[in-house]
């Protein structure tokens, strides 16, 4: 089986404890800028007012079986 | 990129297959060989004469003697200077990027003869694919818009007689997102269609007026009162994206090969199917039943009715809904005034003695009714008149006549005052169509017959929808105003303004919603269409096009006549011969063919005062002695008979002349019809026309001299069409011309010249290569499975959230190709690719149009494609004010990190980009308030409501999108990622109708090989060949070959193409055999194989139906609550069902034990206490209706036996259950 392995649970436990500061960051659809978004924000980016947000691409491995 | 002054056909998407093929020394002229040694044309060189137009195949020789005029290298410079003349050319790509006379140079030798086609792209460069949509949807929002409005421009008070507005103008803005509505002055909204996909928004542009209305004792002007937002259409002049060139699309994340004429609403992309209708305002006659009847089908903007001149038993009726029953024809001249016999007989039956015997009776019926006078007439007709409302006082019968004679009969005949006479003339006119069809029955009129028919584009329908929603909105605004007005004593003044901003969402959501649902309800018309537009299909590109082309009917399906279906002669050119789907809709739905273009409506006067001008005379001021004179001829005006000439052709050739000096609308039609002695003339919406070279003594119009200028840039198609070179002809006048295939068959007589012969084919139909040499029921399959291929959707496909996107991975353009492919920029985005396909059996594993597959040509991408699925969870917001969250703590807490089922689950609780989700695993945490009903404020607990993941095969999370729709909704959009290899079970299809599934793959080993080691992609068995006939596939094969030894992309033009004499030259200098066929190797035994084999590539699609989607089975598993049935179907993991066809055969069989296991014990087998004495179901063993225990006996029997008798019982229907021994005591416990 192929596949990413979970991540270790040592940053998890830093952000599960820090509720307030868990902004993610995406990119905007428009501009491509970095938009750092909280819970319930409304989603904008600061910079063009775009509406279409993405999230980013994980930083975990991501393991493909070549066939 | 190459040096300019190559011009490279095309970027090769199949490069390696001939890339590398040294340029063979052919026979060419000097300057042409010159040319193709420019610099930098590495690995191309053999490809610079490949766009050459190889059409005729035998080009290299032709020109080689033509050589004459060769213009030098400073006359392409002078092209690239005028380049930006074309207003594509905005950029230095765009010449390249549009490769405008596909790999011709314009050094080259012009031969009218086979480069008259030049006009095609010409054409389509104007006019666009799906021009038809467009120009329509133009048409409405620029001229049908201020029509509406001028129609329905003052909005009046009952209570205030002094209140009146009046509407000035009307405009549609550019479009903007719904939120900016209010922002007004310079503002320039940056919204793209792409925007409004991913947001699910609708695309539209604001309706605005200019009003000038009372306000108090002045008068008050108003500009830019917006009234709603009307649906933009893609790609028409109020879009954001026309007249944008490539780099500005790629900019906007718009694909430039999109062909648009599409709407977005709500974040999808509807198309309004282009509808067929009967043509109206003329008069059709029919015979059903043995009654000859005359028809007209009037459509004005006020009333739309159905009139009827019925011969029956001998005698002629006016029929129409709103007289209660048939008048005799002649009651209704004398109501019209016309009051002698003697003119109604010659207006109807002129001089000509048959008709006058048919027609003698009806002046009996009048006689009887004893009418003599016109008021007679009237009252006659007054008294059958059908009230729409009741009066109170007494009818005026003679008004009421007059009324509905003036408006309701044949209303699209004007009244002008009470001149009747045109009216009185119509009927006359269709009371001797009737009579003439009763003489000749060839004069009947056939229904289906092409100039007989209109199509209703996107702009007539939205029109009819706008009107209908402006007139409510002038209704709802009186009434609002009627309110505040009603009271006597206000506090400030009245001012109407404030109550038209109410308003303005009742026509937007109208028209926004009547497109999302495709139900187009109008009370005015009493029209209930549903499914009028449809989703625009983006299977593949084709498909997508194909859409914008298709043509619906009318007619129901299920009615079995063959007349609708059926091919018309007159289809010719104007409608796709091949492109119908098979099955119910056969035949009904079809395409439009390449060069079709649909009218929009022209104005009548210009053209009416034209008529005068070419010495016509007004027909109201002749006797019918004098119309229906030998020689003369009415002239006709959308088939009302407006003048009378005595020179008809010499009127039709002044007509003509100035149609084609452009003093007339280009697309006004006129034609002449011998039986009966009419010229009519054309100006309404929805005719079908196309365009043709006009011929004049016998030679074209279209030298090389202009093609010479087309080539240059200098003229465009405008230019031909002004300089009356070429015209626009409809079906009816193409009966009066003679029309030459080719330039070579114009003789004495010819009067057009066909611009393309292989144009009577459509875009979709225009994929096949030599179609010509196909069975043409194959080419009908392949355009219904080109449809399904897979392969590229458009340049922005990557930037699409759809709902499910086939992509292939590595398309390429096919090595035979057409015109049309070119045309249609199907080789800019593909769905197939080239496989060398070796017709020959191999294994068991090929029968029934099965193919083996090679391995190794898998592993390297063959038919390798993608599917994106997407998921959207809107974060509804509930009544009581709670609305849906995400959970971002559960997946997070130390507990579940491990937990695979939160893999894929990031920080905010949704799945991480390039994750990959198996089945059962969450990507979306969502939470969901627990109370969303009532009132309850405060915090309300959230519930996790985790989004997992079904199919069985694991997806990779491709894109997360996180927006909010117009309504301010937050939308999470998942794109779901597989990456699939062909497998046994996967369906593939050849350009020609044959389709297959793979049967084997087969290691790369084991396949045969030729001598120089080739192995085949795909071996097809031969027997696919004799009984279908497709020999354009073996064409095919033979010229791909070789193209791929030559290197160069040969073409499959319907009529035309490279020969097979031609090929089979090139097959032999390159040292193969002539017919195609190769030696080839057993990769099995090593032994030369005992026969050659037909050997080369083949264009082959993968199809949508893919194994993956559809493999299934089940033992045990879920059952329906209702039945306690197995469930049904793939997705609800239901079981296999034993059919009705499959039990007769058990029963037939006598193999009764399976058959109580498959429809009972495996289904739904049910334990039940039956009462032996009175046949009832009971309960725990004890009968309520005996009250006893004795009689109860337990038996097994299916459960939706039990369900229905109880059903029956609840319907008071007593089903009584009989028991009899039949195998004695001790019985068996099925259930559980």
């Amino acid at each position: 089986m192929s596949g990413y392995q979970p991540q270790t649970s040592q940053t998890a436990d830093s952000s599960a404890i820090d509720i307030h500061s868990r902004a993610v960051s995406y990119t905007c659809g428009d501009c491509d800028g970095d938009v750092q978004l909280k819970r319930g924000e409304p989603i904008r980016c600061r910079n063009c007012g775009h509406r279409v947000l993405y999230k980013k691409r994980t930083n975990r491995m991501v393991q493909f079986e070549a066939r | 990129m190459v040096g300019p002054k190559v011009r490279r056909p095309y970027p090769q998407l199949i490069s390696h297959l001939h890339a590398q093929e040294p340029p063979k020394p052919r026979p060419r002229a000097a300057p042409r060989g010159a040319k193709k040694a420019a610099p930098g044309a590495a690995g191309t060189g053999a490809t610079q004469d490949a766009g050459g137009d190889t059409q005729e195949g035998k080009r290299a020789l032709a020109e080689d003697g033509m050589d004459v005029d060769r213009p030098t290298d400073a006359a392409d410079k002078t092209r690239r200077q005028k380049a930006p003349l074309n207003s594509s050319a905005k950029d230095e790509f765009a010449a390249m990027l549009e490769p405008f006379y596909y790999g011709k140079s314009l050094t080259d030798p012009i031969d009218t003869a086979r480069d008259k086609w030049n006009l095609l792209p010409a054409f389509l460069k104007v006019k666009g694919l799906v021009k038809q949509h467009v120009d329509s949807y133009n048409h409405f929002v620029d001229v049908d818009l201020k029509k509406i409005l001028q129609a329905n421009r003052y909005v009046r008070s009952d209570l205030d007689p002094k209140f009146l507005l009046e509407y000035k103008d009307i405009r549609v803005l550019s479009p903007n997102r719904a939120e900016e509505d209010n922002l007004n002055g310079h503002y320039k909204s940056t919204i793209t269609p792409n925007e409004c996909r991913l947001r699910d928004m609708t695309y539209a542009a604001p309706i605005v007026v200019d009003i000038v209305y009372t306000r108090g004792s002045s008068r008050v002007r108003r500009n830019n009162v917006q009234i709603g937002r009307m649906p933009i259409m893609l790609k028409s002049n109020k879009c954001v994206l026309a007249a944008k060139n490539d780099r500005e699309m790629a900019l906007l994340e718009e694909c430039p090969l999109d062909p648009g004429g599409y709407f977005i609403t709500r974040g999808q992309e509807k198309v309004i199917l282009v509808q067929e209708q009967l043509n109206k305002n003329r008069v059709i006659v029919e015979s059903a039943k043995g009654i000859m009847q005359a028809s007209v089908t009037s459509s004005t903007n006020e009333r739309k009715t159905k009139t009827y001149v019925i011969q029956k038993k001998g005698l002629m009726y006016l029929r129409h809904n709103t007289l209660s029953e048939e008048i005799p024809i002649v009651i209704v001249m004398k109501a019209l005034g016309v009051l002698s016999d003697e003119e109604i007989f010659v207006l109807i039956c002129g001089d000509d003695a048959e008709y006058q015997d048919k027609f003698t009776v009806n002046f009996e019926a009048c006689m009887q009714a004893k009418i003599f006078t016109q008021q007679a007439a009237l009252e006659h007709v007054g008294h059958r008149v059908r009230l729409t409302k009741k009066f109170g006082r007494a009818r005026n019968y003679h008004l009421e006549a007059i009324e509905c004679l003036a408006n309701v009969v044949l209303p699209h005949v004007a009244v002008e005052g009470t001149n009747f006479r045109t009216k009185a003339l119509y009927i006359a006119l269709m009371a001797r169509r009737v009579i003439m069809a009763e003489v000749n029955p060839n004069l009947v009129d056939d229904r289906d017959y092409v100039g007989n028919k209109r199509l209703e584009l996107s702009g007539q329908m939205l029109s009819l929808l706008f009107e209908d929603h402006f007139k409510r909105f002038n209704h709802d605004f009186k009434l609002g105003i009627d309110k505040v007005l009603k009271k006597q004593n206000r506090a400030q003044e009245f001012d109407a303004f404030s109550h038209i901003g109410a308003l303005k969402n009742h026509i937007t959501l109208g028209i926004e919603r009547a497109i999302a649902t495709g139900n187009w309800s109008l009370k005015r018309f009493k029209m209930d269409r549903a499914g009028v537009t449809h989703v625009l299909s983006r299977l593949s590109y084709i498909a997508a096009l194909g859409m914008m082309t298709r043509i619906s009917s009318q007619f129901e399906k299920t009615r079995k006549v063959s007349g609708p279906r059926a091919l018309q002669p007159s289809q010719f050119g104007m409608l796709c011969t091949s492109d119908t789907p098979e099955g119910e809709a056969c035949g009904l739905v079809k395409n439009l063919a390449l060069m079709t273009h649909i009218t929009t409506e022209d104005d009548e006067d210009p053209v009416r005062k034209m008529v005068f001008l070419l010495g016509a005379e007004d027909i109201c001021m002749q006797t019918g002695d004098e119309i229906h004179r030998e020689g003369l001829y009415s002239v006709c005006l959308n088939g009302t008979p407006i003048a009378l000439t005595s020179t008809p052709k010499s009127f039709l050739v002044n007509f003509r002349k100035l149609r084609r000096m452009g003093r007339i609308s280009e697309f006004t039609s006129i034609y002449i019809n011998h039986d009966f002695c009419e010229v009519h003339i054309a100006t309404d919406e929805g005719r079908i026309c196309r365009p043709l070279i006009i011929v004049e003594n016998g030679r074209s119009k279209v030298t090389a001299r202009y093609l010479k200028a087309l080539r240059k840039g200098t003229m465009e198609f405008e230019d031909f069409l002004t300089r009356g070179l070429v015209e626009y002809l409809d079906c009816n006048e193409e009966n009066d011309t003679n029309i030459a295939i080719r330039e070579k068959d114009i003789g004495q007589y010819t009067t057009h010249l066909e611009i393309e012969p292989f144009t009577i084919l459509g875009a979709v139909a225009g994929l096949i290569p030599y179609p010509h040499h196909n069975q043409s029921p194959r080419n009908t399959y392949q355009c219904a499975m080109g449809k399904q291929a897979i392969g590229a959707i458009a340049y922005n496909q990557f930037t699409r959230i759809d709902t499910l996107l086939y992509l292939m991975v590595y398309p390429q353009q096919p090595m035979v190709k057409t015109r049309t492919i070119e045309l249609t920029k199907y080789d800019k985005l593909p769905a197939g690719q080239n496989a060398t396909v070796a017709v020959m059996s191999y294994s068991g594993y090929d029968i029934e149009d099965a193919l083996v597959l090679n391995k190794a040509s898998c592993d390297r991408g063959f038919g390798r494609c993608q599917v994106l699925k997407k998921t959207v969870v809107p974060l509804k917001t509930y009544a009581n004010g709670t609305s849906d969250g995400i959970d971002d703590k559960t997946a997070m807490q130390p507990k579940n990190l491990a937990d695979p089922k939160y893999g894929a689950i990031g920080k905010d609780g949704i799945a991480q980009v390039g994750a990959r989700v198996n089945q059962g695993e969450t990507y979306l945490m969502k939470a969901v308030p627990s109370d969303t009903t009532t009132g309850a404020r405060g915090n309300i607990p959230m519930k996790t409501q985790e989004m997992r993941y079904k199919l069985p095969d694991p997806s990779y999370i491709d894109k997360v999108c996180i927006t909010e729709n117009e309504a301010g909704t937050s939308l999470i959009k998942l794109l779901l990622r597989q990456t699939r290899r062909p497998e046994l079970g996967d369906k593939f299809s050849s350009r020609h109708g044959q389709k297959g599934v793979c049967g084997l793959i087969v290691a790369q080993e084991d396949m045969p090989f030729n001598d120089q080691g080739i192995c085949p992609d795909i071996i097809m068995n031969p027997h696919g060949f004799p009984s279908r006939m497709t020999v354009g596939k073996m064409k095919e094969l033979h010229s791909g070959k070789a193209g791929v030894l030559r290197g160069t992309l040969e073409y499959g033009t319907c009529f035309g193409g490279s020969e097979v004499l031609d090929m089979a030259d090139v097959l032999v200098k390159h040292g193969f055999s002539y017919t195609g066929k190769d030696y080839l190797t057993s990769g099995i035994t090593g032994e030369a194989l005992q026969f050659y084999v037909f050997f080369g590539p083949i264009y082959y699609q993968k199809l949508k139906h893919m194994v993956q989607d559809k493999m299934h089975s089940r033992s045990r598993g879920p059952r329906a609550i209702l039945t306690r049935q197995p469930t049904e179907g793939r997705a609800r993991d239901g079981g296999l069902r034993l059919g009705e066809m499959e039990r007769d055969c058990l029963i037939a069989y006598g193999a009764s034990q399976l058959l109580l296991e498959r429809l009972m014990i495996s289904s739904d087998a049910h334990n039940v206490d039956v009462c032996e004495r009175c046949g009832q179901m009971g309960a725990s063993g004890y009968c309520r209706i005996c009250e006893s225990e004795k009689g109860v006996r337990r038996i097994t029997m299916p459960y939706a036996a039990k369900l229905l008798i109880q059903e029956l019982g609840a319907m008071n229907i007593k089903v009584t259950i009989g028991l009899e021994d039949e195998f004695g005591k001790g019985g068996y416990d099925y259930e559980a």
